[in-house]
C-alpha cells in the first residue's frame, strides 16, 4: 500500500513540467498586462489601464466579430458536411470505407502553413486556379480576387479551414457509427423505416457526444488559428481577416506594445478556457 | 613505476596544460564581434556577394578582433532586432531598418551606443543633414547609414515603343500612357499589395510629388494634422489609380514579388518600387528592356523629386564593451571607404551613400543602376520621405491596412486620413514621435 506522499512523488515530474512551461508563462503574461511598455522593456505599472483600452480597439472588436463567424461557419459546415458523409460511407464495404476515410483524412496532415499556400495559389487573382475553372466553364463573371476583397476574404479562408477539418469530424464520426449496435438498424428495417429516418432517429441522437467532442474542439481551434491567415492575408484586406491571434502577433511583435498584447492574450485565454471548461463540464455532465 | 617514464608523464601533462592555458588566454583576448545583416544573395537587399567579400577585406581594421555574422532576412530583421533589443540580447554590430522613429525609440532606451565620437575621429562626411537627422536621437546621432534608397519607375521600353508611348516627362503624360497601356489590354502598373507595405511605398512616392517635401514637414514635425488639402489630394490621386484600372486584378492579392513578376515576364508595363530590389530587376530582365525614369511632379506647384532613404543603416549596441565597440567602429570605416564602395556597386548593386552618378559610370555599374542614381540624386533637395522607415510603428501598422483598404475602395481618402491622424495623435501623446 502505497502513501498519498508516495503518489506526490509520482505526480511530481509532471507538474513541475506544467508549472514551468504552462502556469508561470501564464501569470507572466497576465503580470506583464499591467505595465507599460518602452520599446520592448518594462516602463511602469499601469493598473487596468492597458485593460480599458479594449473598449476603444476597433480592430479588436473586429478581430473578435471574425473569431465568432469562424467558429459558427466551421460548427455549420465541416461538422456537417463529416456527419453526412460519414453515415453514407459507414454502409459501404471495409475497403472502401478505410481507402475514403484516408483520403478525406489527408488536408488534415497538411500542415496549415502549406494548406495556405496551395490554397494561396487556387485564389490567386493573376493565375488563381479558381478563377481559371470558373473562365473555362463559362462562369469567368462570378470570378473574384478572392482573398483580396473584403467581402470574400473571411468566407474564403474558412473554406480552406473547413477543408483541412472535414475529414478529421469523417474519421471521429465514423469511429463512432461504427460503435452502435447493428441490432438497432437491423430493428429499424424491419420496422420499415427508411435511410433518412435512420439516420435522424438512430444515427444523430447517438453520435451526441462525438458532436459535441467535435463542437467544442472546433470552437476552441477556431480561437486559436494563426497560421493559415498569416500565410495568406496578414489579417488583410484592411481588417477584413484579422483575427485575435494575428492581432496579438501585430501588437507584440510590429508594434512592439508588449501590455496591450498582453492584454489582448489574456482576453483570448480565457474566451479558450471558457470553451474548455464547458466543453469538460457537457461531456462529464452526460 | 619507472622515473623515467613517470617523469615524462608529467612533462606531458605540463605541456598539455600550458597549450590549453595558452589558447584559453588567446580566446579570452579575442574580441568577438556579433554582426547581424541583411545582405542575403537573392531578393530584396541581395548585395550578400559584397558583403562576404568586405568581411575578408575589412578584416585588417579590426585589429584582431573577428567578426561572427548572422544573416536574418531583410523584410524580418527590424522585427528579430527589435525582440533581440527587448531580450536585452542587442547584437554588438548591426544593420538594420528602419531609421527615424524607430532608431530613436532604440536609442531612448539606452539600447544603442551614440556614435557622435566615431563621427568626429572618421569623418564619414558623406553622410549629409538630412541622413544624419534621421538617424539622430536628442542631439546624438546612433546610425550610421550606408545603402542609398531611391523610389522610381521601373518601365518596359519595348512596350512603350510598340505603343507609341513617350517616356513622360509630365503628370498629365504619365496619365495618357497609363490609360493607354490600359486600352490596349497591358497591365499599366505592376502593383502587389498582398504583403501590405509595397502601397506605403507607393503612396510615400505620390504624397511626395502632390503634396511636397514642406508640407510633409509641418505634417511630420510640426503640428499641420493628416487631414490637410494636400494629404487628401494624396490619398485621392492614390485610390483613382486603383479605380482607374491601372493596377493588376485584385492587386490587394498578389505578393509583390509577383508583381515584379509580372513586370519582368512583359505582361505590364510599368513598376514602381526603390532600388532595393534592383538586383532582382536587373537579373531577371531577360525577357524584357529595363528602363527607369522619375515619377513626374504630380500638382502643379511640385518640383521634381522622389522619395529616398538610407535603406538601413549601421547601429552599435550600448552594452558592448568599448574595445568591441572601437573595432566595429574600425571596420564599419572601412565597410564604408571609397574602395569598398566600388565593391558594393559591382558584387552587390548597392549603391552607398555619397556615391555620385560619375563614380558609377568609372566603378561600370550596370546601365540600370545608372539611370536611376542619376536621376534620383538630381535632386536632393526637393527629395521626400518614406512613410513607413519615418513613422513610428504603431502608424506604420494603421497605415498598412487602411492604405488597403483605400486601394481597395473600402474606404474614402477623408477616413483613411482621418484613421492616420487618430494613430498619429495616439502615437504622439505616448512621445513616440521622432524629429530630427
Amino acid at each position: 500500500m502505497h502513501s498519498p506522499r508516495t503518489a506526490y512523488w509520482f505526480l511530481a515530474p509532471a507538474l513541475i513540467l506544467y508549472l514551468a512551461f504552462v502556469a508561470v508563462p501564464i501569470a507572466q503574461v497576465v503580470g506583464y498586462s499591467f505595465f507599460s511598455w518602452d520599446g520592448g522593456r518594462l516602463d511602469q505599472f499601469v493598473g487596468l489601464a492597458n485593460f480599458a483600452r479594449l473598449g476603444s480597439d476597433t480592430v479588436f472588436w473586429a478581430a473578435l466579430w471574425h473569431n465568432a463567424i469562424w467558429v459558427v461557419l466551421t460548427l455549420a459546415f465541416p461538422l456537417l458536411a463529416g456527419l453526412l458523409l460519414s453515415a453514407i460511407l459507414a454502409e459501404r464495404r471495409p475497403n472502401t470505407v478505410r481507402a475514403l476515410a484516408a483520403i478525406y483524412f489527408i488536408p488534415r496532415t497538411i500542415p496549415l502553413v502549406v494548406a495556405g499556400i496551395i490554397w494561396g495559389w487556387i485564389y490567386n487573382p493573376i493565375f488563381g486556379l479558381l478563377n481559371y475553372g470558373l473562365e473555362a466553364m463559362g462562369l469567368g463573371q462570378f470570378g473574384h480576387a478572392w482573398l483580396a476583397e473584403e467581402s470574400t476574404a473571411l468566407l474564403s479562408l474558412n473554406v480552406v479551414g473547413a477543408w483541412t477539418f472535414f475529414g478529421f469530424c469523417v474519421v471521429i464520426y465514423l469511429a463512432a457509427i461504427q460503435s452502435i449496435d447493428p441490432s438497432l438498424y437491423e430493428a429499424a428495417d424491419i420496422d420499415g423505416a427508411g435511410w433518412g429516418a435512420k439516420f435522424r432517429d438512430i444515427t444523430v441522437p447517438l453520435l451526441r457526444n462525438s458532436t459535441l467532442f467535435l463542437g467544442l474542439y472546433a470552437a476552441i481551434e477556431a480561437m486559436r488559428f494563426f497560421d493559415l491567415i498569416w500565410v495568406t492575408t496578414q489579417g488583410g484586406p484592411g481588417y477584413a481577416t484579422e483575427v485575435l491571434t494575428t492581432h496579438v502577433y501585430k501588437t507584440f511583435f510590429l508594434v512592439g506594445d508588449f501590455g496591450y498584447a498582453a492584454v489582448l492574450s489574456v482576453v483570448l485565454l480565457i474566451i479558450v478556457l471558457s470553451l474548455a471548461s464547458l466543453s469538460f463540464w457537457l461531456l462529464r455532465s452526460k | 613505476m619507472d622515473e623515467t617514464k613517470k617523469g615524462d608523464g608529467q612533462m606531458k601533462r605540463i605541456a598539455l596544460l600550458a597549450t590549453i592555458g595558452l589558447s584559453a588566454g588567446q580566446v579570452a583576448a579575442q574580441t568577438v564581434v556579433t554582426q547581424w545583416d541583411q545582405f542575403s544573395q537573392a531578393g530584396i537587399t541581395a548585395a550578400g556577394p559584397a558583403m562576404d567579400e568586405l568581411i575578408k577585406t575589412c578584416a585588417p581594421a579590426l585589429g584582431g578582433a573577428e567578426v561572427l555574422r548572422t544573416v536574418a532576412p531583410s523584410i524580418g530583421i527590424r522585427d528579430s532586432y527589435r525582440l533581440a533589443v527587448a531580450a536585452g540580447k542587442t547584437p554588438d554590430l548591426a544593420y538594420t531598418w528602419p531609421a527615424a522613429s524607430v532608431l530613436a525609440g532604440y536609442a531612448r532606451i539606452g539600447a544603442l551606443a551614440p556614435l557622435d565620437d566615431y563621427y568626429a575621429k572618421y569623418g564619414w562626411k558623406h553622410v549629409n543633414d538630412f541622413y544624419r537627422g534621421r538617424n539622430s536621437y536628442e542631439g546624438h546621432i546612433y546610425g550610421l547609414p550606408m545603402e542609398q534608397d531611391l523610389m522610381g519607375v521601373y518601365y518596359n521600353k519595348a512596350l512603350f515603343e510598340e505603343q507609341g508611348i513617350k517616356v513622360p516627362t509630365t503628370y498629365d503624360e504619365f496619365v495618357a500612357a497609363a490609360n493607354a497601356f490600359k486600352e490596349a489590354g497591358i497591365v499599366p502598373i505592376a502593383f502587389g499589395n498582398r504583403d501590405r507595405w509595397p502601397a506605403t511605398n507607393t503612396f510615400s512616392l505620390i504624397l511626395g510629388l502632390t503634396a511636397g517635401k514642406q508640407t510633409e514637414e509641418q505634417v511630420f514635425f510640426g503640428d499641420t494634422p493628416w487631414t490637410n488639402e494636400q494629404f487628401l489630394k494624396s490619398a485621392t490621386v492614390f485610390q483613382d489609380w486603383a479605380n482607374n484600372g491601372w493596377f493588376p486584378r485584385g492587386f490587394n492579392g498578389v505578393g509583390y514579388d509577383e508583381a515584379n513578376a509580372l513586370f519582368l515576364s512583359g505582361r505590364a508595363a510599368m513598376t514602381i518600387t526603390g532600388t532595393w530590389v534592383i538586383q532582382d530587376m536587373i537579373r531577371g530582365s531577360g525577357k524584357i528592356d529595363l528602363g527607369v525614369f522619375m515619377l513626374p511632379p504630380i500638382a502643379e506647384d511640385i518640383k521634381p523629386g522622389t522619395m529616398w532613404g538610407e535603406g538601413s543603416q549601421w547601429q552599435l549596441s550600448a552594452t558592448a564593451d568599448q574595445a568591441t565597440k572601437d573595432a566595429a567602429a574600425a571596420y564599419l570605416d572601412c565597410l564604408v571607404s571609397d574602395d569598398s564602395r566600388k565593391i558594393w556597386v559591382q558584387k552587390g548593386y548597392t549603391v552607398p551613400i555619397g556615391t555620385t552618378p560619375e563614380e558609377l559610370s568609372e566603378w561600370g555599374a550596370d546601365p540600370v543602376v545608372h539611370s536611376f542614381f542619376e536621376q534620383g540624386l538630381a535632386t536632393p533637395d526637393t527629395n521626400f520621405y518614406d512613410l513607413h522607415t519615418t513613422l513610428p510603428e504603431s502608424v506604420t501598422q494603421v497605415l498598412y491596412p487602411e492604405l488597403q483598404r483605400l486601394a481597395g475602395g473600402d474606404t474614402t481618402p477623408e477616413e483613411f486620413l482621418q484613421a492616420m491622424q487618430t494613430a498619429w495623435e495616439t502615437a504622439i501623446a505616448n512621445g513616440e514621435r521622432w524629429v530630427p
